[in-house]
């Protein structure tokens, strides 16, 4: 009785605290309410691999490192060689252990693989650009937001535009070196669209957070921009994409984070 | 000329947290300069020529700063206006947001200087030194330090240069040894001074139950009429923001609504509230010029 007496304040300042905290985290957009009944732990119910297909996977990644270790002079394109494409380790698992392929690309530790970076085709670089005009066609769009405008801010609704089509696909010139980013700028001054972007010269990479006043986190926390040319989505920033003549370039609004449109990086091959 | 601060200090608590809650989310621009206006002349009222100097010396450059740093790092909004070197565009609602945050931070300095010259350590401690006694001894400590180090700087300086180790004599070596000389003295004074606090608030029982503040205040009926002010006029307030009476937004574009009697109402309480310690000075010394008169 005494101790209660003695720490009233403390105990009742602890049992504050605590409430806040569980009030703040059942507010905040990550609760587990809000995504109970989205599947997103469902690759979590994996069983575990086949002793034997663990084995080769292993045996297979030392052969790799080996391979790397042996080359003098590696420079990135010949560790590009040495590593093994997503696509190939996929047809390895599907020769091998095909009832469960998800469960082989898995290392010992269970985790999900990481997504195997793809090596941009060549490294744009300023003084590449030459005076080579090329076409190519771009567009901005939007539409998924359509389909999540409840999860929109309600400041920017009126920035939606009805067909979702910020920049209707059109042919467009570049020049022959130039990057996706290059382009966008450039299109986007030209037609009086607001861009903003994050620049970090020294990574030569250029992140898009907004155009037309719609930003990143503006519909719900798993929302941004992503491009796709030729309708796949490089898995490297749109600085290093390299123009090439013809390509066909979208830029998307997403609301789950690629899935929405057509893209999932959480199982990154089907 | 210091009548608020013969208040309770519940009172003096009451309202500068009310005040400066109020300066940070409203921003309305309405908002923001009745905070920026009355702050400042109540800042000039306490400190006099000293707030003047301070506030346009550090606090104009200040605002300046914030506006140009908004705008080179805020690219929101659909009037652009022009295009940065780095390619990301200028617009006019990044402009006005940071005239606004701008305005909103400076009215922030100038109210807390009020609240530093009101509400003193012993004021602070006899509110909270029972609650939360070592909190409210550190709090206190540190909202002091700048103002103390400032003045304890400014004595040892005046005995330096008593002995002739003055900084603004002779040549950059000369100048800079007295300087590192002088900055040594101050920080042995610091640590010392901090030990000693805490040594005699110690060995005065200082947190253990029983014991009565330095500083005895009485809950007057004037106090009790000024709390009943700052809820009434906070409550309308909170209620008219909240009912979007004071609905304004920077950002994709500039937009408010604006209800006519409404928002005059909710902004006249503001300014009420926030004009209320002016208001009790002017009105002292005026009752006080007529009591001299009538002798």
């Amino acid at each position: 009785m005494s101790f209660l007496k003695k720490h009233k304040y403390k105990l009742t300042a602890f049992i504050l605290i605590i409430l806040a905290l569980i009030f703040a985290f059942r507010q905040g957009g990550n609760s587990p309410k809000l995504y109970e009944s989205e599947s997103v732990t469902s690759t979590a119910e994996q069983n575990s691999p086949e002793p034997s297909a663990m084995q080769a996977l292993e045996k297979a990644e030392k052969e790799e490192t080996a391979e790397t270790e042996k080359q003098d002079a590696p420079n990135t394109s010949d560790i590009q060689s040495g590593t093994p494409q997503p696509k190939t380790e996929n047809a390895y698992s599907a020769q091998n252990a095909s009832n469960n392929d998800k469960a082989a690309e898995k290392d010992r530790y269970q985790t999900e693989p990481a997504v195997q970076a793809e090596q941009p085709p060549d490294q744009v670089q300023s003084e590449d650009v030459t005076d080579k005009e090329l076409n190519c066609t771009l567009s901005v769009r939007c539409d998924t937001i359509l389909n999540n405008i409840e999860k929109l801010d309600a400041e920017k609704l009126e920035l939606v535009p009805q067909d979702g089509v910020i920049f209707a696909e059109q042919t467009v010139v570049f020049y022959e070196g130039e990057s996706v980013f290059n382009l966008l700028l450039r299109e986007m001054k030209k037609n009086k669209i607001h861009l903003e972007f994050e620049n970090t010269p020294v990574y030569d990479s250029a992140y898009i957070e907004g155009i037309g006043n719609l930003y990143e986190y503006d519909c719900g926390e798993l929302s941004g921009w992503m491009y796709r040319v030729n309708g796949r989505f490089p898995n490297y920033g749109c600085s290093k994409y390299q123009l090439k003549a013809g390509d066909k370039v979208e830029w998307v609004y997403t609301c789950d984070l690629g899935a929405d449109v057509g893209e999932n990086y959480a199982a990154p091959e089907e | 000329m210091n009548e608020f601060k013969n208040y309770h200090p519940a009172v003096n608590f009451l309202y500068f947290t009310a005040v400066i809650a109020f300066a940070m989310f409203l921003m309305h621009p309405a908002c923001l300069v009745i905070s920026f206006v009355c702050s400042f002349a109540y800042s000039v009222m306490l400190n006099g020529k000293k707030a003047v100097k301070f506030n346009l010396l550090f606090l104009m450059p200040m605002l300046a700063a914030a506006v140009l740093i908004n705008m080179a790092f805020n690219h929101e909004g659909i009037t652009v206006l022009a295009y940065l070197p780095g390619g990301n565009p200028l617009t006019l609602e990044s402009v006005i947001y940071g005239a606004a945050a701008s305005a909103m931070l400076v009215s922030v300095i100038c109210w807390f200087s009020c609240y530093n010259k009101i509400m003193t350590s012993d004021k602070f401690i006899y509110l909270f030194g029972k609650i939360i006694p070592s909190l409210s001894l550190i709090l206190s400590m540190v909202l002091r330090l700048v103002p103390r180090f400032k003045e304890q700087l400014h004595i040892i300086m005046q005995a330096q240069r008593c002995v002739g180790r003055d900084v603004q004599r002779g040549n950059i070596l000369r100048r800079s040894k007295n300087a590192v000389a002088i900055l040594s003295v101050m920080v042995t004074w610091a640590l010392e001074n901090s030990i000693e606090t805490a040594d005699s608030m110690k060995s005065r029982g200082y947190g253990l139950p029983g014991r009565s503040a330095f500083s005895v205040f009485t809950f007057e009926k004037r106090d009790r009429l000024a709390v009943t002010y700052i809820i009434v006029l906070c409550m309308y307030i909170t209620s008219g923001r909240l009912a979007g009476g004071l609905y304004f937004r920077y950002f994709p574009s500039v937009q408010w609504h604006y209800m006519p009697v409404y928002t005059l109402s909710i902004l006249a309480a503001y300014f009420m509230l926030c004009i209320m310690p002016a208001a009790i000075e002017l009105w002292e010394v005026s009752r006080w010029k007529a009591i001299e008169l009538r002798t």
